[in-house]
């Protein structure tokens, strides 16, 4: 587990980061999501020993990451937004570079550098200089070298922002398939329906401070519509006059051929709509409980916050 | 250890695709090799280029001449050399953040830091003994007189190397503070030469390590005790230097 309390950093007088406090469970996809310049590249790069901080504890699975860093760097497995290589090796050489500083065997050296590099689709260009490798392919190279040694804890940082849509698909696969190997992840992005697909808590955050740190599925509760969208096969005048005066029906809007139907009472709703719909002769083509997306709940919740 | 391994390693791949090899060598034996030949030929250009003999006012080139001259050559441009290839051995890894991957797989500062020092003391030794052997036997070949010896060579050779070693050592140190290796290199060049003006000054000399450059070149000399506080005053440089610089890579962000 990790345990962020009151993490500070200020770059002179702009402050990066303003006392942030959170915690990561064992196993899980940890999403930080915000905008460009929120801090989230300067939180990863503090948790993972990369950067110092102004003030502030980081306890990683019982350790303090001040005072144990170089126990604790063996057990982290970091992908920069913008990863910098030694451009005149190639992948084969660096790898081992990583290899051998990681303590990796002879023997596993060997096999476990062709076997990331079949995986990051670079073992045809593995013999060529990094310094001509595009964004993506240096991407796919920096995703190599930080699961090298099968890091517990792994931190990605905008892991998908260069590649292309395949590239893209088969990172949040792999996401999901280290998640299942328990591998501890956290997960920066500005892509919402990344975080949506993968992560099990996400971690909002705007201008150095945390705005909203919950799991998916309590945030979708919390932030979910009481609201029915009903579509019907001709114009619903009769239905709306059988809804309307229920007591769990708080407003009904009409449009073509839906019904809007905003409810008090979700699990009355839930139980009697379809019921009394059925009864009608105006056949029911859809329906569906509206379900925000994280994008809105994001926008919603920076608007709170910069109201405050 | 197994930091120093493998970035002696990465130190030794990178001076050989990034050419810093080659550059070492231009300012060091192909300089020993062009120093004494432009000398020999300096008398003839001289007497061509200009309408008076001026031949006579040169002093009288023998094997010595040849060599203190050579001696005083590599200090002047080898430094450049030196402090130009030589810059960005650390501030680049920071400005680049190339110390990323390595740190969080494993790397320690301070193997990285002997890592760097050591190898490129290596080069420096092997160059440097190199380019005054062949100086040396240059010399032998076209200038006659003078007491040049053998044992004048190695001396002059040990002692650059320690002199080198003590510039390389305060390099990465001024590396590690500055993003900019222009930097590093600039403020080395200057005290290289800055340091030498102290040679003229009998009292202070022997205890600075420019002492060493002014021993190398006594063809007549020999290691005497007046050796003694340059030797140690620059191996305690060379200590303090290293040790300063892995507390000062241990201090920064280097993502």
């Amino acid at each position: 587990m990790i345990k962020v309390e009151k993490l500070r950093k200020n770059y002179g007088r702009l402050k990066a980061l303003k006392d942030i406090s959170f915690e990561v469970q064992k196993g899980t996809v940890f999403g930080f999501i915000g905008r460009n310049g929120a801090g989230k590249t300067t939180t990863m790069n503090i948790l993972t020993g990369l950067m110092k901080s102004d003030g502030g504890k980081i306890i990683i699975d019982g350790m303090d990451l001040s005072a144990d860093r170089d126990e604790l760097v063996k057990y982290i497995g970091y992908l920069p937004e913008a990863p910098s290589f030694y451009d005149y090796m190639n992948s084969y050489e660096y790898l081992e570079l990583i290899a051998g500083l990681s303590g990796c065997r002879p023997e596993e050296k060997k096999k476990r550098t062709g076997e990331l590099l079949d995986m990051v689709r670079l073992k045809k260009d593995a013999g060529r200089k990094i310094g001509g490798y595009s964004r993506g392919m240096k991407q796919r190279l920096a995703l190599a070298a930080a699961i090298f040694d099968r890091p517990p804890i792994l931190f990605l940082d905008e892991p998908s922002s260069a590649l292309d849509p395949e590239g893209r698909r088969e990172m949040l696969a792999l996401i999901e398939e280290l998640k299942d190997e328990n591998t501890t992840i956290i997960l920066s992005t500005h892509i919402l329906s990344d975080a949506e697909r993968v992560c099990d808590t996400v971690c909002m955050i705007d201008e150095g401070r945390i705005i909203l740190a919950e799991s998916l599925e309590v945030l979708y509760k919390k932030h979910i519509h009481p609201i029915f969208d009903i579509e019907f096969e001709a114009r619903p005048e009769k239905q709306a006059d059988m809804l309307k005066d229920l007591d769990w029906v708080k407003d009904l809007t009409s449009s073509g051929n839906k019904l809007s139907l905003e409810v008090n009472d979700m699990d009355k709703a839930k139980d009697q709509i379809l019921g009394i719909l059925s009864k009608s002769e105006n056949t029911v083509i859809s329906y569906r409980l509206r379900k925000m997306q994280l994008e809105d709940i994001f926008i919603g919740t920076v608007k709170d916050n910069a109201d405050i | 250890m197994q930091t120093f391994r493998q970035y002696f390693k990465k130190e030794a791949l990178e001076a050989l695709r990034t050419n810093k090899y080659i550059i070492l060598f231009v300012g060091t034996i192909f300089w020993a090799l062009m120093d004494p030949l432009l000398l020999k030929l300096l008398p003839m250009i001289l007497e061509s280029s200009l309408p008076v003999d001026m031949t006579a006012l040169l002093p009288e080139l023998n094997r010595d001449t040849a060599f203190v001259n050579f001696a005083g050559d590599l200090f002047e441009i080898g430094t450049l050399f030196f402090g130009f290839t030589l810059m960005g051995l650390v501030s680049s890894e920071i400005r680049f953040k190339r110390l990323v991957f390595p740190r969080v797989s494993g790397a320690g500062f301070g193997g990285i830091v002997l890592a760097k020092y050591i190898h490129y003391a290596a080069v420096l030794i092997v160059f440097i003994f190199t380019a005054f052997m062949t100086n040396y036997f240059y010399t032998i070949g076209l200038f006659d007189g003078g007491f040049l010896s053998i044992e004048a060579a190695v001396r002059a050779a040990v002692l650059y190397s320690l002199y080198y070693c003590l510039l390389l050592a305060i390099l990465i140190l001024l590396s590690s503070l500055f993003k900019r290796g222009l930097f590093a290199g600039i403020i080395i060049i200057v005290f290289a030469y800055t340091m030498s003006i102290f040679n003229q000054f009998a009292g202070i000399r022997q205890y600075l390590p420019n002492y060493l450059l002014l021993k190398a070149q006594d063809i007549h000399g020999g290691f005497d005790s007046t050796l003694i506080p340059a030797v140690m005053v620059s191996a305690s440089l060379i200590a303090i230097s290293i040790v300063l610089t892995v507390y000062r890579m241990r201090k920064i962000d280097i993502a």
